[in-house]
């Protein structure tokens, strides 16, 4: 009985999706239906702790209200100095309002990521060893951010259609925590930078 | 648009001037900037530096500051006002969850103290990468060094978060020249009787101590106050709180071959 609720609300869910999917599309893209699953854009992005490079693909959601990705995040142990670190990471990002200028369009985003990664040491289950609640999960972590992004429509004709290029100013959780709770800690501790650009097609 | 323009500049040059680190990979990353390693090296050459008279002297513990940044730093500017304290022990647990992250902010706090500094480290520290961290901002979990004939010796006692055994016949090496000194202090992060000892271990630990006639036992891990002659013998065991609830800290006031303990709380 239960299995068949959930069954019924992902269905429904997936429905929804579909129709939102497609309202996005015939907004953005009249000439050419696409499937809900088809990636709306590919994305790569430079730091903010969702990997050196970090690259993946993107859906425009609720009539681009939310821009969420899914992303996989490398660290070469040239970097990391430790073991190589791979990241996959669900990023959301909110353009917050939209302006024309000239042939671009400028948004101020903000958003927030949830990162998973296992090979540092770092697990999602506490080891047996320990007693329960010696240690808080430490292989999920959340960034912050807030930034702008600049658009740049190609036309529907074009194989790539249009372009993305943002700048970011993020932290993490645990970062931000800190800095709230502690007046010692300034926020020039906390705080990076991310550059990134969607392609979309 | 020039506002927006002049905006956005204006937001990416401040960024660009302020942030101290401009880009980061991932918490998980080890790459401990070159100006913070070797930082037990760098302290130790600083306490052979201090010109000291008597055989009388203090020295202050502090331990466990996780992320209790402002009870800690309270703790460190009541420590600076203190002149008669010659040098400053921290007991491990630097860190909470072992991140680059808690390491730098540990060290840009540790900044602002006045004396020179030695930690041993914590089972938090290991976390993650926290333990090659550790090894390139301050160097070797174990090591001992002299001052005005007492000896002081670090003792990485971790147990789980390292997946190793503590390096008792090092231990043993190192305390086997004590009737040299005055005093032999040991400190390690988490106490004989504490979580991670089976009771082979602490009988280990408890025999070294007592055998080798370390009068002071010094650790953290427990948040909490403790000292006295924990097994009935000769050896006092100090544990020092963490500054979670309200700063504190202890001193250890060493006159000749005895010496007193006082708990500070601020």
């Amino acid at each position: 009985m239960k299995i068949k609720k959930i069954l019924l609300l992902f269905v429904a869910l997936l429905f929804l999706s579909n129709t939102f999917a497609q309202d996005a599309i015939l907004i953005q893209d009249k000439a050419k239906e696409k499937a809900w699953y088809e990636p709306d854009y590919a994305k790569m992005q430079f730091a903010g702790n969702l990997g050196v490079l970090s690259v993946g693909v993107g859906y425009q959601l609720f009539d681009k209200v939310l821009y969420t990705e899914l992303l996989y995040g490398y660290v070469p142990v040239s970097i990391s100095k430790a073991n190589e670190i791979h990241l996959i990471s669900i990023k959301n990002t909110f353009p917050l309002y939209r302006k024309k200028i000239g042939n671009y369009t400028v948004s101020p985003i903000a958003g927030f990521t949830g990162s998973l990664e296992t090979g540092n040491n770092s697990f999602l289950v506490l080891p047996d060893k320990y007693p329960k609640g010696y240690y808080v999960p430490s292989a999920i972590h959340f960034t912050l951010f807030i930034g702008v992004l600049v658009h740049k429509d190609f036309g529907i004709s074009k194989r790539i259609k249009g372009i993305d290029f943002y700048y970011e100013l993020g932290t993490v959780e645990t970062y931000l925590w800190s800095a709230i709770t502690s007046k010692e800690i300034g926020l020039n501790a906390i705080f990076s930078t991310a550059i990134g650009v969607n392609l979309y097609f | 648009m020039n506002f927006l323009k002049i905006t956005v500049l204006f937001a990416i040059t401040i960024t660009f001037m302020n942030c101290d680190n401009l880009f980061e990979y991932s918490v998980y990353e080890a790459s401990v900037k070159t100006a913070q390693k070797n930082t037990t090296a760098k302290n130790l050459q600083l306490i052979k530096e201090i010109q000291i008279e008597s055989s009388d002297f203090k020295f202050a513990v502090v331990t466990d500051s996780h992320i209790f940044y402002t009870n800690f730093n309270t703790v460190l500017d009541d420590i600076n006002k203190n002149e008669d304290i010659s040098f400053v022990i921290f007991g491990g647990d630097l860190a909470e969850q072992g991140l680059l992250k808690e390491y730098e902010l540990f060290y840009g706090l540790m900044e602002n103290l006045q004396k020179p500094y030695l930690t041993v480290i914590g089972n938090h520290d290991y976390s993650s990468n926290g333990g090659e961290i550790y090894m390139k901002m301050f160097g070797d979990y174990n090591y001992a060094f002299e001052f005005n004939e007492n000896k002081f010796i670090f003792f990485d006692d971790i147990v789980w978060e390292s997946k190793k055994n503590p390096d008792f016949d090092w231990l043993s090496k190192e305390l086997s020249s004590n009737n040299l000194f005055k005093n032999v202090f040991v400190i390690a992060h988490i106490p004989p009787f504490g979580d991670q000892f089976g009771p082979e271990m602490e009988q280990k630990y408890q025999s070294l101590m007592q055998a080798n006639n370390v009068p002071l036992s010094i650790h953290g891990h427990t948040h909490s106050f403790l000292y006295e002659n924990f097994y009935g013998d000769a050896v006092n065991y100090l544990t020092v709180p963490a500054p979670n609830k309200a700063p504190s800290y202890a001193i250890v006031s060493v006159q000749n071959e005895s010496f007193e303990i006082e708990l500070i709380k601020l």
